[in-house]
Order: C-alpha cells, then sequence, then structure tokens
C-alpha cells in the first residue's frame, strides 16, 4: 500500500514537472517567434534606413546635374526624371519607415521634418513640364519658364548642399539605433533560444527519466506478478477472494481445481460452488455466515470461531464414476480496504480427509480401549458360573435370533412379525446384560434394538433392511467371543487349579473348589453351559452326539460345583476317548448320532450320578499297556492286573492313554481330580464299560448336610 | 425505550446490562463475573418474554442472552430487542455448541457467542470484544 502511494507520488511530480516544461518549452517557442518576426521588419527596416541615407546625397548630385545641363543649354529631360523618381522613391520610403518606426525614434522624426522642410522647395522644380529653351539664331537660350526652371533648381540645388548632410546625419542615425535594436533582439532571441534548447533538453531527460522508472516498476510488477503466480500454483490449500456479491474473483490457487475437480471459478458464486455437495441446510448456514463476514457486527475471532465449514463433509466424484466422502477445512478473512470496510474475504480451503479420519480412528480405538476396560471391569464383578451361564444363553439367543433372520418373509406382515420377534429376544438379552452390568454387550444389544425400532417405524419394509443387523449380529457375537476370552483369562488368574484349563464355556462356569460350593448355594441350573459344552466338544472333536440331562435341576446347592466339575471331565472323556467318529460308527452297526446320558436323582439318603455315553468303552488291554508305557506299572504288575484293577488305572493322577495333549484331554489330569473330589465329600465312584459299546460311571454321594460339614 | 427516562440507570456507570438465562444459577455467574467497572446490572430475566419487558423498562446497552428458554427462545428475542434498539450489543451464552446456531443467532442481530460451560476468563474475553 504504502509502495503503491510512493508511486503515485512520484508520478504525479514526473507529470507535473514534464507539464511545466512543456509549457516554458511552448512559452519560449512563442516568444522566438515574435522577436525573429520583430528582428525582420528590424532588418527591412534597416535597409531601408540605409537606402534613405544616401538619397540626400543623390538628390543634390542630381539637383547639381540639372543645374549645369541648364546652364550650357543641354538636354534636361532625363536629368529631370531621374530627379522626380529619386525624390519619390524618397518619399515612398521615408514615409514607409515613419509608418512602421515613426512613433519610436526621434532621430527619425527630425529626419522627417526636416524633409519636409525641403520638400516645398523641390516641388516646384518637379513640378516643371515643358521646354525651358527657346531656340535663336545665335543659338538656344532659356525661355521665360525654363529661366523660372533654373531659379527654382539653383534655389533646390542650393538648399539641397546646406541640407544633405544634416539629413544625412539624422538617417544614419536611425540606422544605427535600428542596427542596436536589431542586434538587442537577436542576442534575445539567441538567449531565448538557449533557454528553449535547455527547456528541451530538461523535457527529454524527464521523459527518459518517467520511461526508466515506468520500465522499472513495470519490471518489479512482473515480478510481483511471477511470484504471485508461482505461490498460487504451488501453495497447498485453495485460495481464491470473494467479492461483495459472494462470487469468486478471477484469481486462485491452483490447489481449488483439484479440490473442485473444475476451473471455471471465476464469477463463480459461493453457493454454486458447494450446491449439490453439502445438504442444504449446511449450505444455507454457510451463505447466512458470509453475509456476516460483510458485516461489522462481530470481531475475526469470533466469525473464526462460529465458522460451520471448519470441518465441512463434502460428497464428490471420484474420477472413477463413483461418489467419495472427502472433508474440507474452510477459514475465512477479511480484507479491508484503505478507506476502511471490507473489500473481500479471503477463503482458504485445504483438504483434511487423511487428519479426520486419522482422528476418527484414533476415536474409534480409543473407544474400543475403553469398551474393553469397562467389559472388564463389569466381569471381575460378575460371578463366573452367572457369567457362564449368561454366555451360553445369550449365544442360544443370538442363534434364534440368527435363525429368526433367515426365515423366509415376503409380505409386510411377515417382516413385521420377524421384527416382533427380534425385538422380544433382544430385549431379554439386554435385560440380563444390564443386570450383570455387563454394559458392553448391553450397549450393543441395544443398538440392535434402536434399528429394529426404527425399522418397525418405518411404512415399507424390504428384506434388505434386514442387513445392516446381520452385521451388527456379526459384531455382536465377535465381542461375545472376546468376552469368554477374557473370562477364560480372569478364570484362569481367579482360580489356578490345574482342572481350570481348558476350552473357555467351561472356564467361565467353572468356579473354584470351595468357592464354587459356597456359591453353589443359589442353585444354579447347570444344564445350558453342559450342553454347550457338549456342542463344542462334538464340533471341536467332529464327533456327533447328544447329550441327554436328567434331575441336574434337582442338585443339591453344595454340590452343583462338584457335579458340574465332574460331568465336565467325564464329558470330555467321552467326546476325545469315548464316541466314535461317525464313519467308525456307522462299520459297526452303531446309530450315527451318539449318545450321552446323565442322570442325577435321590438314591437311598444320599444321590446318585450316573454317566453313561455309547461309544468305543475302555479297553483293559489298552490301559495296562498305556500305563506300562508310562512307566506307572511293570509289565509283570500289569500280567497279574485283573480287570478291574486295570480300570482303577483311569482314577490314578497324571494318568491319560491319550499321546497328543489337546485342551480337552492327554494332560493326565481329570479323572482323577474327579475321584479326589468326590471321595473327598464321603462318596464313592465306579466305572463299569463294555468295549465297543459302552462307558458308565457310577458317583455316590452322601447327604447334602454331610458333604456341607465335611467341606467345612 | 422512552419509559427508561429517569429511572435512574447508568447515572455513575456508563453501560447498562441485561442478563437473560433461565437458569438462576447462571445469572448469578454472569453477574458475579464480569468484572467491568463501567457495566452496571440493570436487571436480569429468565424467559424471551420477561426479557423483552425488562428490557423496555430499563432500556440497557447490552445484553446477555441464552438461547433455550421457555416462551420465547433467544432468537426470537433477540430479533425483538434489536428491532427496539438497534445499537444494542448482545452477548449470546448458550449450550448450544453447533455452528448453525450461532450464525442464526448472529444473523438475527446478536454480537458474540460464548458456549457454556465457559470459564470466568472466556466470560470476560467474550464481553471485552463486545464493547470494543
Amino acid at each position: 500500500m504504502k509502495v503503491a502511494g510512493a508511486d503515485r507520488n512520484r508520478r504525479l511530480i514526473t507529470a507535473g514537472a514534464g507539464t511545466a516544461l512543456a509549457v516554458a518549452m511552448g512559452l519560449a517557442l512563442l516568444a522566438g517567434f515574435r522577436l525573429a518576426t520583430q528582428i525582420r521588419s528590424s532588418i527591412t527596416a534597416l535597409q531601408a534606413a540605409s537606402e534613405l541615407q544616401t538619397y540626400p546625397g543623390v538628390i543634390s548630385q542630381q539637383l547639381t546635374a540639372l543645374r549645369e545641363r541648364l546652364e550650357t543649354r543641354e538636354y534636361t529631360g532625363q536629368a529631370h526624371a531621374e530627379l522626380t523618381g529619386t525624390v519619390q522613391r524618397f518619399n515612398d520610403d521615408i514615409q514607409l519607415l515613419t509608418k512602421r518606426r515613426g512613433g519610436q525614434s526621434p532621430q527619425l522624426q527630425a529626419a522627417v521634418q526636416s524633409w519636409q522642410a525641403y520638400t516645398p522647395v523641390l516641388a516646384p522644380v518637379i513640378a516643371f513640364s515643358g521646354e525651358p529653351y527657346i531656340d535663336t539664331d545665335s543659338g538656344s537660350s532659356l525661355s521665360e519658364s525654363g529661366k523660372m526652371y533654373y531659379d527654382n533648381v539653383r534655389q533646390a540645388q542650393l538648399l539641397a548642399k546646406q541640407n544633405v548632410g544634416v539629413l544625412h546625419r539624422l538617417l544614419t542615425a536611425v540606422s544605427g539605433s535600428l542596427e542596436t535594436q536589431t542586434s538587442g533582439a537577436a542576442a534575445r532571441l539567441r538567449a531565448l533560444l538557449s533557454g528553449g534548447v535547455l527547456a528541451a533538453l530538461a523535457l527529454a531527460a524527464a521523459a527518459a527519466y518517467l520511461q526508466l522508472t515506468r520500465a522499472k516498476h513495470e519490471r518489479a510488477a512482473r515480478e510481483a506478478q511471477d511470484q504471485t503466480r508461482d505461490i498460487l500454483k504451488t501453495v497447498r490449500e485453495g485460495f481464491f477472494l470473494l467479492d461483495a456479491d459472494y462470487k469468486i474473483g478471477s484469481v486462485w490457487s491452483e490447489a481449488l481445481t483439484h479440490i473442485f475437480s473444475r476451473n471455471d471459478f471465476a464469477g463463480l458464486s459461493f453457493e454454486k460452488l458447494l450446491e449439490d455437495r453439502v445438504p442444504a441446510a449446511t449450505l444455507a448456514t454457510a451463505v447466512k455466515y458470509i453475509k456476516l463476514l460483510w458485516g461489522d457486527r462481530a470481531h475475526e475471532n469470533l466469525m473464526k470461531s462460529i465458522n460451520p465449514l471448519g470441518q465441512l463433509e463434502i460428497v464428490m466424484d471420484n474420477g472413477r464414476g463413483g461418489k467419495e466422502t472427502r472433508y474440507l477445512q474452510f477459514d475465512f478473512h477479511r480484507v479491508v480496504g484503505p478507506k476502511g470496510g471490507v473489500k473481500h474475504v479471503l477463503c482458504s480451503v485445504g483438504d483434511i480427509t487423511s487428519n479426520v479420519l486419522l482422528a476418527k480412528e484414533l476415536q474409534e480405538a480409543q473407544e474400543n480401549a475403553n469398551a474393553q476396560v469397562d467389559m472388564m471391569v463389569g466381569m471381575l464383578h460378575v460371578d463366573p458360573l452367572q457369567l457362564g451361564s449368561f454366555l451360553d444363553t445369550t449365544e442360544t439367543g443370538l442363534q434364534l435370533i440368527n435363525a429368526i433372520l433367515k426365515e423366509p418373509a415376503r409380505t409386510d406382515g411377515e417382516f413385521r412379525k420377524k421384527l416382533g420377534g427380534l425385538f422380544r429376544e433382544l430385549h431379554s438379552i439386554k435385560g440380563e446384560a444390564s443386570a450383570l452390568n455387563l454394559m458392553s454387550i448391553a450397549h450393543r444389544v441395544h443398538q440392535l434394538e434402536d434399528m429394529v425400532s426404527e425399522l418397525k417405524k418405518r411404512a415399507e419394509i424390504s428384506g434388505n433392511d434386514f442387513l445392516p443387523m446381520v452385521l451388527k449380529l456379526d459384531d455382536l457375537l465377535a465381542h461375545l467371543r472376546g468376552v469368554r476370552e477374557m473370562a477364560t483369562r480372569l478364570s484362569a488368574l481367579k482360580d489356578p487349579s490345574p482342572a481350570a484349563d481348558g476350552g473357555a464355556a467351561r472356564k467361565g462356569a467353572q468356579p473354584g473348589k470351595a468357592a464354587g460350593l459356597a456359591r453353589g448355594r443359589t442353585g444354579e441350573d447347570i444344564s445350558p453351559t453342559l450342553q454347550a459344552l457338549a456342542e463344542k466338544l462334538a464340533k471341536d472333536h467332529h464327533k456327533t452326539f447328544k447329550l441327554t440331562l436328567a434331575g441336574l435341576a434337582d442338585v443339591p446347592a453344595p454340590y452343583v460345583a462338584t457335579v458340574k466339575d465332574c460331568v465336565i471331565q467325564m464329558l470330555r472323556n467321552s467326546a476325545v476317548h469315548g464316541i466314535e467318529s461317525s464313519e467308525a460308527r456307522r462299520a459297526l452297526a452303531k446309530a450315527d448320532v451318539g449318545a450321552v446320558r446323565v442322570d442325577f436323582h435321590r438314591s437311598g439318603d444320599g444321590y446318585e450320578l450316573v454317566f453313561e455315553d455309547d461309544g468305543a468303552g475302555i479297553s483293559p488291554q489298552a490301559l495296562k499297556e498305556a500305563a506300562v508305557r508310562k512307566n506307572f506299572i511293570s509289565a509283570e504288575e500289569a500280567a497279574s492286573m485283573d480287570t478291574r484293577a486295570a480300570m482303577a488305572l483311569i482314577f490314578r493322577p497324571g494318568f491319560s492313554t491319550q499321546e497328543e495333549v489337546t485342551m480337552d484331554a492327554g494332560r493326565g489330569v481329570g479323572m482323577d481330580v474327579v475321584a479326589r473330589t468326590v471321595y473327598g465329600l464321603g462318596g464313592k465312584i465306579g466305572v463299569s464299560t463294555n468295549p465297543g459299546r459302552f462307558t458308565r460311571f457310577k458317583i455316590v454321594l452322601p447327604a447334602a448336610e454331610a458333604a456341607s460339614s465335611a467341606v467345612a | 425505550m422512552g419509559l427508561a427516562q429517569g429511572n435512574g440507570a447508568g447515572s455513575r456507570r456508563s453501560l447498562k446490562l441485561l442478563i437473560v438465562d433461565d437458569s438462576n444459577i447462571m445469572r448469578r455467574r454472569i453477574e458475579r463475573s464480569q468484572q467491568f467497572e463501567e457495566l452496571q446490572v440493570v436487571g436480569t430475566a429468565s424467559n424471551g418474554v420477561e426479557a423483552l419487558e425488562m428490557f423496555r423498562k430499563t432500556d440497557p446497552d447490552m445484553v446477555t442472552m441464552d438461547l433455550t428458554m421457555p416462551q420465547m427462545d433467544g432468537i426470537e428475542c433477540i430479533s425483538k430487542i434489536v428491532h427496539l434498539k438497534p445499537a444494542v450489543r448482545i452477548l449470546v451464552i448458550s449450550a448450544l455448541a453447533d455452528k448453525a446456531t450461532a450464525v442464526e443467532a448472529m444473523e438475527c442481530g446478536a454480537n458474540g457467542f460464548l458456549n457454556k460451560p465457559f470459564t470466568d476468563r472466556q466470560l470476560n474475553e467474550a464481553i471485552a470484544e463486545l464493547m470494543s
């Protein structure tokens, strides 16, 4: 701004000086012209004066010549004519000179006066006409008129003799003064010309200076322009100016072209720029905001803080015929004019998509981490038994939901029936999760529930509307797996007993021995847990069998944990060792689906638990061989063992026939722990088997009161 | 506006302030937190209708305005106040954080916008900006 002002001043000064010089030169030229005219007339006058100088002498000579001719009676016509001509010319010339210079020269006036005195004498001479001589025999003599003519000539000649000196002197003086005048004028003209030349030189210099500075400024302006262009080409933000009509100016940065995939910005209104790319409400707010920028009601800081386009979600063509969402950041700065008031609004636009996405990812990660911690904290407060049971029922519930989702439906009524079923199931799961304070699960189920509610409100429902729910359901199942996993780890931390390792399902449901008994007084139904475990085992070991449970709801509270532990261990054994693969069963002409039966009932004073599978049974020979192989017994001892003793081997600590360690068998812990627990409770355990047909465990437990006191 | 004459307001201090908020606690908070010698609180109001009545009575130079209020909301109240006295300075103090609300308030004639919750410093800065 300052630079421009100084520049303007310099230009004004240069232009003023140029004009003054030009005017001076013009005036000099005009004065010179006048002087030159004056000099020319002076020179003419000088010439006339010089000529006049000679006339008195000539007249005097001519008068003398005329007189002599009259005296010698010679022919006078010629001389008379010459005199008349001379007098006439002198008269004319002096009149002319007087007319031009009469008022200026006293000498001239004196000369004129002198001449005027001379003229009456000359007049009769000039006026004479006729013959001055009379021819007689004695020769020629003067006639009467000739005598008068002679007298007049003599008189004039005498006066001329007197007068010639005076007149000559006067005319010489006139000539001298004219000469002085002319040379003065010439000197002035010279001076004037010198001045004019100087002025012309100065004007030329000024013009050259002006041209030079203009060229310099033009160069600077060009450079500035180039720099501006380079900046606009290189800068990563989109820059443009908005005028008072909210239209984009003629200059913008190249980044804008990339951001908006167009290049016809000049004159484009801001509204048009965003139209079809942002929701109508956002656009309306943006336009209002830009109008506010032109007012002076709000400060720049405030305007910045309420900028509604700080993070603008925008839908763009992705260049491959599709659409993509991008995030743009608009900043607005008022450009204030020199007299105050907003002249333009400078807009900058940046593509902050990657930043926004990163921030979202971070936020999600943070939320996930928080959810995990919440989940863990929630689980720490839940009874493992309850948790296991909850997870089992939830999983069943979700399977039911899945089944509902898969049900074929075409009519609106069918869809709505589906929604009703989904809502009931979800609601009950949410209720249980909330009761157990498992908020991470409750929250997810709640979201699903919301989706169902939202869908219920719709006028029309199609099969596609259920798709998002399927995705959400997957998410929930994954989360449940996470919870199970977490439960396993927590349980391992809380209960490091050897029996505690293994699959997640029973982990969550497997309490520590004493604690389990104590908690068992709640009379928990362990059937769902066992069924879930059976399914898992079958799947894990590629076996097919059906678990039938009877009387487990009647297990007295102090025995729940023990019964559960025992059944779990025996179920594992059945799944790994007992039940054959479907192919093997078919080969043995057995039913494809194996059968595992658990029966708990009162027996005498106490209780009896019978566990039976229709699997391969236990071969005493195989037991003996395994025992020998593991150096439990010597070959001799084995040979001397009867079937009953051989069968007892399975209750020995660390014994296993399985070579490979899996999650469910092969570690050699299991039946020994079961046996010891049973003995600890004052009970008995027995096994009977028929190789190829079945294995049956029978556990006898005393009355519950006895068990309590035994543990205590 | 003519009613304001002769009620003694602004005798010593130069700027009259009206506080409008439906929360009593917030009204007191604003009144106590502002640290400007030249501001004199001439009235408080808990809804738009009351605010307009108070405005007519006290002819304040500055108003702090809540947006979500019963009876008449802040936006409507701002429009009416600005219509009564275009030179009034209005600071919106609201918990509504979305920019569209702020823009709308400004469009109706507000001069400043402060989000709840705010610190004393933020409040005083916002008032200072309004007075400048």
